[in-house]
């Protein structure tokens, strides 16, 4: 909807991607786009991700606006190439001569039985990339609100959306053109007790979590990152002022993912409102399975009770 | 007159040999004419001139190894040659932050915030509070906004009186508005060296004097202490070694290698007489003259300044009686010589002035026993008290 | 068994080697004055990267990449572009970005080390210098979209090396362009080295143009030492796509005379014989003849012009180190559009540890 919405109103935005146009995308996500804009601004690629990001950026910086699509972020590394060696960095080494105001769409994270390489989480490479920004809604009226910020903003973007999301919510959003903004946090449930930082489809075990903590009478600030670079820190800290413990929560491999980043963070700025160690609860740092042990590797909800537990443990 | 220096010739490379020379002292040469053929790792390279001018001196000959940043060769020349930065090796470090608070403060950079707090307190603060049962309300927090730190909690809990004292730091802004200097050169090396003299050393000093009423003439103490030294090594070499603390082993060296204290503009030096035993006293004199002039000069090389055995400080040349000077490990023994003054001293039955040098002998007891120190000390007066 | 499909590669040469016509002059070569001015154009471009040469080996400049040996190649692209169209080069296309208006002191400002070298004053539309190898010959093809997809009557020209052939990217590139007919012409420069890599060893291909076959777009050569025919092929190709006739991939033969680079030393690996015949060939040698044979050329002239580049060269050298180095604030400034919040701590903290001494830093 987000794209129909800047594909009316913005004449230089031009969508392209594998199996965008006629067929409206795996997940339908460009569905109808190019029956009302046309071939020419709803554009299906060959099959090549490198020629995706590369011709995004000579497109982007001659005048036009796109929204690529990468089918699957387990996909995404033959671009990796434009997206890091151009794309983040054109407006930098030209000083402002030449600016990439591309959004790059991929799918994030597993959980839909998919294939294999279909199911990856890899933001941590995206957002260890100066000059580019990575965003991650969790929800069908946040994805509305921050694709529209992206598309608006004069930088590089790399989108995630959650295959999760794209089935497991339905939600009702009005096409009023409303974008959110970026580089902020979403505080979707407030408490005093512990600070659940999190993003993306994982947003829906820790709100779980949060629900039955509450039955304890254990209430949780859940807070859905949605930026995921640059972070927006001060809505982090400020949560764990009140409260005091911190439980982040990823997709991700743990190993180097974005939830240590944003312990460093607490770490360096909030050690003195700390009353207990950070956690994180996180994929295992193996290869995300196929879908028969899926469930195993994506973090439950229990896995989450259970951490929220430990701060709360005390030595 | 400006020297042009060997530049990086390919992305770090670090030394280049002079293969053949293209121009000669006395030549006027123009800009990227051929200068000098070198080869380095990769490649012979040939590097032009850089800008017109005289040549007055070629700063290496064919055959040298010549690292990069070198002088290379000499123009007499009015024109400034632009350079690429220095690598990051090259560049000196920059002023630190004038104060270790001013850096914390500053990297943290915390934005304003209206935040609800808790009781703010350091973790390690809390997990002792936690270990004794202290109630942290309870405790007032001494650190920036009511922040509880480990010495609240201690001295809460009764453990100590008073907050141990914190290493005292220059404030940012003295009341005279005078600016830190940053310690360089000499003073620098003192600083690290007497550092690791407190750090390591378990040093002890004994006193004594030598009567010198037996030398003809007064004066040129320096060459005689040297060979008092010397010859006391020989009594009781123990006092001429390295100790080795983390193996816990000494090495009673052969020579003794005597690092002598000089009073320099720019600092303390210590240039190091090699293998002073058996010298004659006109050689020590001469030989200590040279090494003082080079250290007024600022021109001793580095081998001239390390590796010595023993040490003398003959601080008496300027004022003081007995000291407890330091000793710099490994070595494990320093003599430190008073001003000569005429003394009140009982001979038989009489009071006569006699002149005298105090002498301060300290000695690292982790490897000197006090019997060896003395003996020393008593070989060296020996020595000092013989007729010249 | 039938032959559904079939290809022929011509090649294409108007000046030979001993400066003697061999094809029909195209219409722009009858005016001796333009012929005059690539020569002039070719030799300003000579002169200048001789000086940076210079430069690097004096510890003045980063290293670079010289561009000798080239230069009708370079200026015969450079003539046969239109100001509006956009260029996408790799990094030693000078005579081409001279042409075009990017000046001495900016292309000495990029291998010296300053991003600043890349804000070009003019062309404020060409793409920036580009060592990640092919992935140039895709921003063209972008480029070439947007120009289509706004009925503009621009053209994109990307360049690529012989050993950029070997890249995905440039397959890419092809093959997007072809498949969208996209108004953007490719010059494969073939100077028969990849560092010390021959183009033999690079494909086996017989030629590099008929890599243009796999893509289904008309592939030609054209000997890179003659800037006549480069500008009349490469023109060529640019009015067909200019006029919607979609992409064309164009090889020129040349040979690197210069090593790859002023970190590499061509001489362990080729054949200084080969070099020595290579010379006998290169474009400048042929163009003078032809110029002076036809009365329009004379050895004073030819003095004139090289003390005139010669000034022109050390000025821009001048200007360049004498510049104002960048403070530690750029490494910030145009990262975003905006700078976000998390950054703002940290370009102070660059501010307070500045290694440079007296250079600016607010």
């Amino acid at each position: 909807m987000a794209q129909a919405w800047e594909l009316e109103h913005d004449a230089a935005v031009v969508v392209l991607g594998q199996d965008v146009g006629a067929n409206g995308g795996v997940f339908r996500a460009t569905a109808g786009l190019q029956a009302r804009f046309g071939a020419d601004r709803v554009q299906d690629t060959p099959l090549a991700e490198a020629t995706i990001a590369g011709m995004s950026v000579g497109m982007a910086t001659h005048g036009l606006k796109p929204v690529a699509e990468i089918q699957f972020m387990g996909f995404i590394y033959p671009a990796l190439d434009q997206i890091i060696n151009h794309m983040s960095r054109m407006r930098y080494r030209t000083r402002g001569r030449l600016t990439c105001p591309v959004v790059i769409r991929t799918p994030h994270g597993g959980g839909i039985h998919a294939p294999e390489h279909h199911s990856e989480s890899m933001e941590t490479l995206l957002c260890h990339i100066p000059g580019l920004r990575v965003v991650c809604p969790s929800t069908p009226a946040r994805a509305y609100g921050l694709l529209l910020a992206a598309i608006r903003d004069p930088d590089p973007v790399m989108f995630l959306e959650p295959v999760r999301l794209y089935r497991a919510v339905r939600q009702e959003v009005p096409d009023d053109g409303r974008a959110l903004p970026l580089d902020r946090c979403f505080v979707l449930r407030t408490g005093v007790d512990v600070t659940l930082v999190t993003w993306g489809a994982m947003t829906l075990e820790t709100l779980r979590a949060a629900a039955e903590l509450e039955g304890e009478g254990v209430t949780a600030d859940v807070i859905d990152l949605a930026t995921l670079s640059p972070i927006d820190a001060d809505t982090i800290l400020d949560s764990v002022a009140k409260t005091g413990r911190l439980v982040i929560v990823h997709e991700a491999a743990r190993n180097v993912g974005l939830g240590a980043e944003i312990a460093a963070i607490v770490a360096e700025h909030g050690l003195y409102d700390l009353q207990a160690p950070i956690q994180r609860v996180a994929g295992y740092d193996t290869i995300m399975p196929l879908f028969r042990l899926e469930q195993d590797y994506i973090p439950s909800a229990r896995r989450i009770i259970d951490a929220v537990r430990v701060t709360l443990a005390g030595p | 007159m400006s020297v042009f220096r060997l530049p990086d010739l390919g992305e770090g490379l670090a030394e280049a040999e002079i293969l053949e020379w293209h121009v000669q002292p006395g030549q006027r040469v123009c800009a990227d004419q051929p200068m000098v053929s070198v080869e380095t790792a990769k490649a012979v390279v040939e590097v032009p001139v850089p800008y017109a001018g005289t040549v007055t001196a070629l700063r290496a000959a064919v055959g040298d190894i010549v690292a990069t940043g070198a002088p290379l060769i000499e123009f007499d020349a009015g024109t400034v040659v632009g350079t690429m930065p220095a690598t990051v090796e090259e560049i000196a470090p920059a002023q630190p932050a004038a104060d270790v608070a001013d850096v914390a403060k500053a990297s943290a950079e915390p934005v304003p915030r209206d935040r609800q707090t808790r009781l703010r307190a350091v973790p390690v603060a809390r997990a002792l509070a936690n270990r004794l049962g202290l109630d942290l309300s309870g405790i007032t927090g001494s650190g920036p906004a009511g922040l509880i730190l480990l010495d609240d909690v201690i001295v809460h809990a009764g453990l100590r009186s008073a907050p141990a004292p914190r290493p005292s730091v220059i404030p940012s802004t003295p009341p005279d508005g005078a600016v830190p200097e940053a310690l360089r050169g000499a003073r620098r090396a003192m600083a690290h060296s007497m550092s690791a003299s407190r750090d390591q050393v378990s040093g002890s000093t004994v006193c004594d004097d030598a009567d010198l009423h037996a030398w003809r003439r007064q004066g040129d103490y320096m060459p005689r202490l040297i060979r008092a030294m010397g010859a006391a090594c020989r009594v009781e070499p123990a006092l001429n070694a390295w100790y080795d603390s983390v193996n816990q082993s000494r090495i009673l060296c052969k020579h003794v290698d005597l690092a002598v204290a000089v009073d320099t503009p720019a600092g303390l030096i210590v240039p190091v007489l090699r293998d002073v035993q058996g010298q004659s006293l006109d050689a020590l004199r001469s030989t200590m003259a040279a090494h003082k002039a080079a250290a007024h000069r600022r021109s001793s090389t580095p081998e001239e300044l390390t590796q010595f055995t023993l040490m003398l400080s003959n601080f008496g040349t300027l004022a003081g009686r007995y000291g407890v000077p330091l000793v710099v490990p490994p070595a494990v023994a320093i003599l430190g010589a008073g001003k000569v003054r005429q003394e009140a001293v009982v001979v038989g039955d009489a009071v006569v002035a006699h002149h005298r040098i105090p002498l301060s002998l300290s000695f690292d007891h982790r490897c000197v026993t006090g019997g060896e120190a003395c003996r020393f000390l008593a070989a060296v007066i020996e020595d000092l008290e013989k007729l010249d | 068994m039938t032959i559904v499909a079939e290809f022929t590669i011509q090649r294409r040469q108007i000046l030979d080697a001993n400066a003697v016509l061999v094809a029909p002059l195209p219409r722009f070569a009858e005016d001796m004055g333009e012929i005059v001015k690539m020569y002039s154009a070719m030799t300003r471009v000579r002169v200048f990267d001789a000086k940076a040469v210079n430069l690097q080996r004096t510890g003045q400049l980063g290293t670079y990449p010289s561009s000798l040996g080239h230069e009708a190649t370079h200026v015969g692209i450079g003539a046969a572009m239109q100001p509006e169209d956009v260029l996408a080069p790799v990094y030693r296309e000078y005579g081409t970005q001279l042409w075009r208006g990017v000046t001495m002191r900016e292309i000495l400002a990029y291998w010296g080390g300053d991003e600043r070298g890349n804000d070009f004053a003019v062309p404020r539309h060409d793409f920036a210098w580009c060592v990640p190898i092919a992935t140039q010959a895709l921003h063209a093809a972008g480029a070439a979209m947007a120009f289509k997809l706004r009925r503009e009557p621009r053209c994109a020209l990307a360049y690529i090396g012989d050993g950029g052939t070997s890249e995905g990217a440039f397959y890419e590139a092809l093959n997007l362009a072809g498949a969208r007919a996209l108004p953007v012409v490719f010059v494969i420069v073939n100077n028969g080295w990849a560092i010390s890599v021959p183009v033999a060893h690079q494909t086996n291909a017989q030629t590099l143009a008929q890599k243009a076959v796999a893509a289904g777009i008309p592939g030609i050569q054209v000997d890179g030492n003659d800037v006549l025919a480069v500008r009349d092929v490469v023109g060529e190709a640019l009015e067909t796509a200019r006029h919607g006739g979609g992409p064309t991939l164009i090889e020129a033969l040349t040979y690197r005379l210069s090593d790859h680079t002023t970190a590499d030393d061509a001489s362990r690996y080729r054949a200084e014989a080969e070099v020595k015949q290579a010379w006998a060939i290169e474009p400048m040698l042929r163009l003078r003849e032809y110029i002076k044979r036809a009365g329009a050329w004379n050895d004073d002239r030819e003095s004139a012009l090289l003390q005139e580049c010669s000034h022109e060269v050390d000025a821009a050298v001048s200007e360049y180190l004498s510049d104002e180095p960048q403070s530690t604030d750029a490494m910030f400034d145009t990262l975003f559009a905006q700078l976000p919040d998390h950054l703002h701590a940290q370009r102070a903290t660059a501010r307070r540890y500045t290694a440079k001494r007296g250079g600016p830093s607010s």
